[in-house]
């Protein structure tokens, strides 16, 4: 009760003219953003940050989440138009979106991944406010042990589940930025390590690596790669707006993406694209017509929607709670609101208890704005689909630069953001995911500080290590997530649950 | 380039940087003169991280297929467009921010990438020469906007 009333003070003071106004041009860039293939979510929330350095806090933080809840949104123009997806997370939405554009009912197909985006949004924010104060709490009681663990644990399963390849990939990526992350003064001794050069004294700078990976990198790739081309759909659709009948049809699809996209989003560093594919998975499963998926089936469309926008609240309940990210976009925020000078982990619910509540409020906001533009705009989406790459990655790369120079102000940093887009281009060819690699930027220090910490306090003594409550689960998920890989464990659990069945029938 | 032969040479790569990192870690001051703990030493968590990257860099020589599938081809797009924008944009980026008035190297920029990458080998003389005049215009404008945004409206200093 008290959580809904701190809500509705939230939603009462966000309301101004200035801050709708912030939500209005913000959510409608971040749909662009999203819809124009080569532009992603992550890249679009690094680029605005150096927007928002000048803004005040709230305004800065509104900003920059509906630069995320649109962008995450806005991939689903393309790829219901182009068959593109306009970001990796709207990868399942052009299996059904596509050919419902083919069919000519592009305008229902739009009409109802809007309606699935905003029920999933309102879904996750109900799961945010109800679980991070209690998230919260818990993680008080984390000490050094267990921060190492949670560390551990973010970029080992961020690598094993963002990887579309073998998980070893995903490990070496994970393993990579936690290395990146030893460069510079360390956190117990102020001591400078594998720094050859006095700029590097003080480590990489998150913002300039990501901009790296997820900018130029996404600029060569696109380059590479020809731009395609626009799809000559005709739309028939009578109606762009869903009936309620329609959406109450699909309540329990809805319902079920909404909190797997949540539950997906809580897991570091995993991100939008999983959530979109396990809820259409877990749609497909349970359907009474699962021939038509992939085929213009709208309950597919709807379930990854639902599951990829609900992801952006889920994403946010370990950011704000744990200070890990839930998605790459989340690690950006994370970045951002130490710039802005919140401090998010634990301490949040005592030294600031009402901005779960102001974090819910903007994420109602930008909710609703994504509704109405989703609705009423459909044809300026398709417009800006047209731009082509020789006019738009110039503008892209300028605020790259910008972006990255802006902070600090050295060039340094913009020399940094160039050699990270290499290095991202050359390992994305090879199939390495980039979450891992930013996760472990972000969590290197974490992982470093606490390990040596939990050693000095145990002098030695590794049981701890094992035996403290919170972290033996951590130590059990761990090395179920690694035992998982080997074909030999699969197998055998396939043999249990095999006999399993079979006893219960007999 | 088939991904197996890249996965080995990457995995070489990664092995040689784990090895380094070891080394790295292993040599690093211990900071002795301060009497700091021995289990706190800065040079610990480098010599476990990169003992790890070692480790996974001979798991992924050593796998069969990290694809797990039949091996592929590493999907090849267009090397001139590829070696194009990495020009521009290096030549952006190293050279012409901080040696030009950011103004002037962003146009510069921004006209270049867009003139070549509409270049149109079947266009005649004169729609090359207007195509030149519309990159121009685009290049001034978009790097007058960009400047103006920041500088002017979210008051960020400019290299």
């Amino acid at each position: 009760m008290n959580q809904l009333a701190n809500l509705g003070t939230a939603l009462w003071e966000l309301s101004t003219p200035i801050m709708l106004f912030h939500v209005a041009w913000s959510m409608l860039l971040g749909i662009i953003v999203g819809a124009l293939p080569g532009l992603t979510a992550t890249m679009g929330v690094a680029l605005m940050v150096t927007l928002t350095y000048s803004m005040d806090t709230t305004a800065a933080i509104l900003v920059l989440i509906c630069m995320y809840v649109g962008a995450i949104y806005g991939g689903s123009r393309s790829a219901i138009l182009l068959n593109i997806p306009g970001t990796p997370a709207s990868a399942a939405t052009s299996l059904d979106g596509y050919p419902l554009a083919r069919a000519g009912l592009a305008g229902q197909a739009m009409g109802l991944a809007t309606a699935g985006s905003v029920l999933g949004t309102l879904v996750g924010i109900v799961i945010m406010v109800t679980v991070s104060p209690a998230l919260a709490e818990l993680a008080l009681r984390f000490g050094s042990y267990e921060m190492f663990w949670l560390a551990l644990f973010g970029v080992l399963i961020s690598g094993q589940l963002t990887v579309d390849t073998a998980p070893i990939k995903g490990y070496i990526a994970g393993i990579l930025g936690l290395m990146i992350a030893m460069v510079g003064s360390e956190g117990l001794h102020a001591f400078v390590r594998f720094s050859p050069i006095q700029p590097m004294n003080g480590g990489i700078g998150l913002i300039p690596a990501m901009v790296g990976v997820f900018g130029l990198a996404e600029i060569m790739t696109a380059m590479w790669q020809r731009q395609g081309v626009l799809a000559a759909v005709r739309d028939k659709s009578d109606r762009i707006i869903p009936s309620f009948r329609q959406v109450w049809k699909y309540r329990v699809t809805v319902l079920r993406s909404g909190v797997i996209g949540t539950l997906i989003g809580v897991i570091p560093g995993v991100g939008e694209d999983i959530g979109a594919w396990a809820s259409y998975a877990a749609a497909k499963r349970a359907s009474k017509e699962p021939e038509k998926y992939g085929h213009g089936s709208t309950e597919g469309l709807i379930a990854a929607e639902t599951g990829n926008s609900a992801v952006v609240p889920g994403s946010l309940i370990p950011a704000l709670t744990l200070a890990v990210p839930g998605s790459a976009s989340a690690a950006v925020l994370i970045a951002a609101l130490f710039i802005h000078g919140i401090r998010p982990g634990p301490m949040i619910m005592i030294e600031q208890p009402q901005f779960i509540s102001t974090m819910a409020a903007i994420l109602i906001l930008a909710t609703i704005a994504m509704g109405i533009y989703g609705l009423t705009m459909t044809k300026l989406f398709v417009q800006v689909l047209r731009v082509p790459y020789a006019y738009l990655m110039p503008l892209v790369f300028t605020l790259c630069v910008v972006g990255t120079y802006a902070l600090s102000q050295r060039l340094f940093d913009v020399y940094v953001m160039v050699a990270f887009g290499i290095i991202g281009f050359m390992l994305r060819q090879m199939k390495y995911p980039m979450a891992p690699l930013v996760l472990g930027i972000i969590l290197g220090t974490m992982l470093d500080t606490n390990l040596r910490r939990s050693l000095m306090l145990g002098n030695g003594d590794l049981w701890p290590f094992i035996t403290r409550p919170i972290s033996a689960v951590f130590v059990l998920i761990i090395l179920v997530a690694i035992a998982l890989n080997f074909a030999v464990v699969r197998r055998g659990l396939a043999r249990v649950r095999t006999k399993l069945v079979w006893s219960r029938n007999a | 380039m088939r991904m197996s032969l890249a996965d080995r040479v990457t995995a070489v790569v990664f092995f040689a940087l784990g090895t380094a990192m070891l080394v790295g870690g292993y040599t690093m001051d211990r900071l002795e003169i301060r009497q700091i703990h021995p289990l706190s030493i800065p040079g610990l968590v480098p010599m476990l991280l990169g003992g790890a990257l070692a480790f996974c860099a001979l798991i992924l020589f050593f796998q069969k297929n990290a694809e797990g599938g039949p091996d592929v081809m590493i999907a090849f797009g267009s090397v001139s467009r590829l070696a194009l924008t990495v020009a521009l944009t290096f030549a952006y980026a190293l050279i012409l921010v901080g040696w030009l008035p950011f103004y002037l190297a962003t146009a510069i920029f921004i006209t270049a990438f867009t003139f070549v990458f509409s270049w149109s080998n079947e266009a005649t003389p004169r729609a090359r020469i207007l195509m030149m005049v519309k990159s121009v215009v685009f290049g001034g404008v978009a790097a007058y906007a960009v400047v103006s945004l920041f500088e002017k409206a979210f008051l960020v200093r400019l290299p």
